[in-house]
């Protein structure tokens, strides 16, 4: 009898229902804690591990309580962008940049009439493009400045200096580091240290809400007034060139900073190619293959506004700061047409650096080049990168693609084509390795243990084929009270990292990797594919496609000193390999006397494994505590029916 | 004596009194630097200094029970890494560093009490025990947590009041301590609390529960898991089947073989599975009369793996 069980058990695959409307992979969840003698509500990190501090995220707080949320919160900002509507994605990310406890979120400020009304004379005639200079001058003249001031209203000069000065040490690193003696990066340590402690000491005086929410006011006024000016100039109602035209004529003399868009700093470009070259506040270009060459002074914070209609663009940045970077301000940058190369120094492409920076391509096979704290990165602020299609190119060192500092959230939103990330390759990795690098990006939530809370990072592509390649502390990361994401719903990508990747949470941080359609390869060394180390949980999910996984150790649903990992397939012939299996597929280890959990889950398919686990199996690993099973949650149909 | 001799005595005086004072405090601050200076090394993490980390550790500890004090006063370290090194040498120097750390359990730093806890656990002298009791109330929960794993570490009996009062702590990282210190220090009167902590709403506590009745009485503890295999807490009956089936007496599969009959298929599976982990071999038998009237897929499939992940194990 019992061998006729067994080979009904072998022939046909186990299927299991899950209930009506609930997502396979919360069935998966719960029906493996139960087999484990654990509950969902088993994950879940308290808040006091160590003495709060101020800049913690209430998004973070909250999914620290609940970190199975992760996978809803995920979706959610998946679905908050809209195309043509940037400001919307930037008003949602103000909301989720809400501190602890924080029941008020302060408005920009409040311009009254008579600040409005301004003293410009009119040089060019088309009344839609005068509107835009007319609300892009109120921002720039007054709206963003006073909100920035409004932002910074109790923090003193020499501590805006040391925000401006040594605060930004925190998120560089030099090249030069990985030569230092043992004494020497030690001292550097403790420098870093006591700048932590000297800002721990005023930074919650800074409040970065009036900033950030001018920026985003001024994106949706000037988008309105945009979207009317695009829709007729592609009717032929009107004409760039005769936009430009103007007046045709400025009286001899006559002061140009009386005239709106020929104030100092103000450029507007006709549809033919043009160079821009320096500091500027606004830049309206209807078109050509244009040159821009752009600085910023952050003693000297001002916002910034670049609007490019069409054409080919590069834009080269010659300082830090430069091309959609919000220093202590707002800095927009927006470009619709045309493959664009974007070249930036650090602190750029949608960087939020107590303030907010958008850099938004509509359209096009764009390149991103920049080194620090760039395409999406935000520090007490945020930093979004908007590119709404063509093939595009993103290369970074450093704490870019989808990065959150402290009270920050950076987002890189790819809409589609078959787009190329990389981070890393600049900066060693000193601490762990001589032959690895930094990454900390492509969706990497990041803070200072235990100084500084992180904030959300995260990178969302929808559509195409990418590739993801990265080194340590990237793909879905977060370090210390930060949350890290990334989240591509279809195409078949390849994911590669060396270390702290791939849904992976360090340090009471939280990290996840969701990917919806395609067959994917997810490839790396460990401390990945869903793993939570120290009060920390990484979960990787991937909804359908026949992927392949490989890494090495501590991985695939791996919990580390008290933390939580979870590898979640719901579906596809997936292949499995890791070299240890003593410490992956549903692995947990001991840590202060109790163990982690690692949880293994895979819902469907015939699926190859090399290391631990098998197909159509249940498994409860020799750890604390942890295991796995691979079932059919849905069986295939053997009726041969068609519907 | 003239006045000159009183002069040179007294200023003679006045020099030994000054080197008195003087002399010691130099000899610690030289202590202190050469600590630091060493310290900087037994913390580092840089790969460049891995092979002088232990060596480093070693050389503090040799200084013996005099940087004891330094490194209290390096206990309010905000880094890891500090934090486990100065613990790591403390259990270097053993026994004779425990009366100043036991001193130490008064000061108000409720941090550095709470690492003084975890220091005195891993030294391990029974001399710490009745003043960690003395701390195992203490307001901040990483302490009484620190204070019960320190007690459990030791394995004292004299910690058995404070232990079994960990068990309804509203913490629950001080309930798994105190249900891990039952387990080390092996007292039998925890057991009804250790079955009950078997749903404990951490899971932390409730697993450890099942770690801690395998280290005690195995008659108490299957007689009493018996009596609750039927709790309307559902977890307790399922952990309570993994601990029988670990225990694997004839009373424990048993228990299990009627628990196979339950109506509820979750329940069948944690009883079959643990009847499979006790007698991996079905040398009872049981198996094929149990199994022949099952139909639930995934009980059918849970008992599948448990045999084949047995019959492996046993290869």
């Amino acid at each position: 009898m019992l061998k006729a069980l067994l080979i009904l058990a072998l022939c046909l695959p186990l299927s299991v229902a899950a209930g009506q409307n609930q997502p396979a992979e919360q069935f998966g969840i719960e029906h493996l804690m139960e087999y484990l003698g654990m509950v969902p509500g088993d994950i879940s990190f308290r808040s006091d591990y160590t003495e709060p501090d101020s800049f913690r995220l209430q998004v973070v707080s909250d999914l620290m309580t609940r970190p199975l949320d992760m996978i809803a919160f995920s979706t959610e900002v998946k679905n908050g962008h809209i195309n043509g509507q940037p400001e919307i994605m930037a008003r949602y990310l103000f909301k989720q940049a809400a501190r602890t406890g924080q029941a008020y979120r302060d408005r920009a400020y409040r311009a009254d009439a008579a600040e409005l009304q301004g003293s410009y004379n009119l040089f060019y005639n088309d009344m839609t493009f005068n509107q835009i200079l007319t609300r892009a001058a109120a921002y720039i003249d007054v709206i963003i400045p006073r909100s920035a001031e409004k932002s910074l209203a109790f923090v003193t000069s020499d501590q805006r200096r040391f925000l401006r000065d040594q605060f930004k040490q925190l998120l560089v690193i030099s090249e030069s580091e990985e030569f230092l003696s043992v004494a020497a990066a030690d001292s550097l340590e403790k420098l870093e240290n006591s700048y932590c402690e000297q800002f721990a000491a005023f930074g919650h005086r800074i409040n970065k809400d009036p900033v950030i929410d001018a920026g985003v006011e001024c994106l949706r006024e000037i988008l309105m007034e945009l979207n009317t000016l695009r829709a007729m100039l592609k009717s032929g109602a009107v004409s760039a060139e005769k936009i430009v035209e103007g007046t045709g004529y400025l009286p001899g003399g006559a002061d140009l900073d009386a005239y709106l868009g020929k104030q100092t700093g103000w450029k507007v470009g006709g549809p033919g190619n043009d160079y821009y070259n320096g500091d500027y506040k606004f830049i309206f270009d209807f078109g050509g293959d244009d040159i821009y060459d752009l600085s910023y002074d952050p003693s000297d914070p001002h916002g910034v506004i670049i609007i490019d209609l069409s054409g080919n663009d590069v834009y080269r940045a010659l300082s830090d700061f430069a091309l959609g970077s919000g220093c202590f301000s707002v800095g927009l940058l927006l470009d619709f047409e045309g493959d664009d190369t974007y070249d930036a120094r650090s602190f750029g492409l949608g960087s939020g650096y107590f303030g907010l920076g958008i850099l938004y391509d509509a359209a096009g096979n764009d390149h991103y080049d920049g080194d620090t704290h760039v395409q999406g990165a935000g520090t007490f602020g945020i930093g979004l990168l908007i590119d709404e299609g063509g093939r595009d190119i993103y290369n970074a060192a450093l704490y870019s693609q989808g990065f959150g500092f402290s009270e920050g959230v950076g987002v890189v939103y790819d809409l589609a084509g078959s787009d190329s990330y990389y981070a890393g390759g600049k900066y060693k990795a000193v601490i762990h390795y001589d032959d690895h690098y930094e990454s900390n990006s492509q969706g990497c939530g990041y803070g200072i243990r235990p100084y500084l809370s992180g904030g959300i990072g995260a990178l969302i592509d929808l559509k195409g084929h990418d590739n993801y390649h990265s080194d340590m502390i990237t793909q879905g990361a977060g370090f210390w009270w930060a949350l890290g994401m990334v989240y591509d719903s279809s195409g078949n990508d390849r994911y590669t990292s060396f270390q702290y990747a791939q849904g992976s949470g360090t340090h009471m941080a939280l990290g996840i990797l969701v990917d919806g359609h395609g067959d994917d390869v997810y490839f790396g060394k460990g401390l990945m594919q869903g793993c939570g180390h120290d009060y920390a949980c990484g979960l990787i999910l991937d909804r359908s496609g026949s992927d392949t996984y490989t890494a090495f150790d501590l991985s695939q649903g791996a919990g580390s000193a008290n933390g939580a990992g979870l590898l979640i397939d719901n579906g596809g012939d997936d292949l499995y390999s890791v070299r240890r299996t003593a410490n992956t597929r549903g692995y947990g280890n001991p840590r202060r006397d109790f163990g982690s959990i690692g949880l293994f889950i895979d819902l469907g398919g015939t699926d190859q494994y090399h290391g631990g686990g098998q197909d159509n199996f249940y498994w409860r690993s020799d750890s604390k505590w942890g295991g796995g099973m691979d079932i059919e949650l849905h069986p295939p149909d053997t009726t041969g029916s068609k519907m | 004596m003239n006045f000159c001799g009183r002069k040179a005595i007294a200023f003679g005086c006045l020099v030994l009194l000054i080197l008195s004072v003087a002399v010691p405090s130099v000899a610690q601050r030289a202590l202190e630097r050469k600590v630091d200076s060493l310290f900087v090394i037994a913390s580092s993490a840089e790969l460049k200094s891995r092979d002088q980390v232990e060596p480093a550790k070693d050389s503090i500890a040799a200084l013996g029970v005099d940087v004891v004090p330094v490194l209290v006063g390096k206990f309010t370290t905000k880094s890891a890494r500090e934090r486990m090194t100065i613990i790591q040498i403390f259990k270097r120097i053993g026994s004779p560093a425990v009366p100043y750390l036991v001193r130490s359990l008064n000061l108000a730093d409720g941090l550095v009490v709470q690492r003084v806890c975890w220091a005195l656990g891993d030294i391990g002298d029974t001399a710490a025990v009745l003043p960690l009791k003395q701390v195992s109330t203490h307001p901040r929960w990483q302490v009484r947590d620190e204070c019960l794993g320190a007690l459990g570490d030791i394995g004292d009996p004299r910690a058995a009041d404070a232990v079994l009062a960990g068990f309804s702590d509203e913490a629950g990282q001080v309930r798994k301590a105190a249900v891990v210190a039952a387990g080390k220090v092996g007292l039998a009167r925890a057991i009804p609390g250790l079955v009950a902590m078997l749903a404990d709403d951490f899971y932390g506590a409730r697993l450890s529960a099942v770690e801690a009745l395998l280290q005690l009485d195995t008659a108490v503890v299957v007689a009493t898991l018996g009596d609750s295999l039927h709790s309307r807490r559902k977890l307790v009956g399922n952990l309570a089947c993994h601990v029988l089936g670990r225990i694997a007496t004839d009373h424990a599969i048993e228990l299990l073989y009627a628990e196979a009959h339950a109506t509820d298929p979750g329940r069948r599976a944690h009883a079959l599975v643990a009847l499979v982990a006790a007698d991996p071999h079905d040398n009872c038998g049981f198996r094929d009369s149990l199994m022949a009237g099952e139909t639930d897929s995934a009980v059918i499939r849970k008992v599948q793996s448990a045999v084949y992940t047995a019959r492996n194990e046993t290869r």
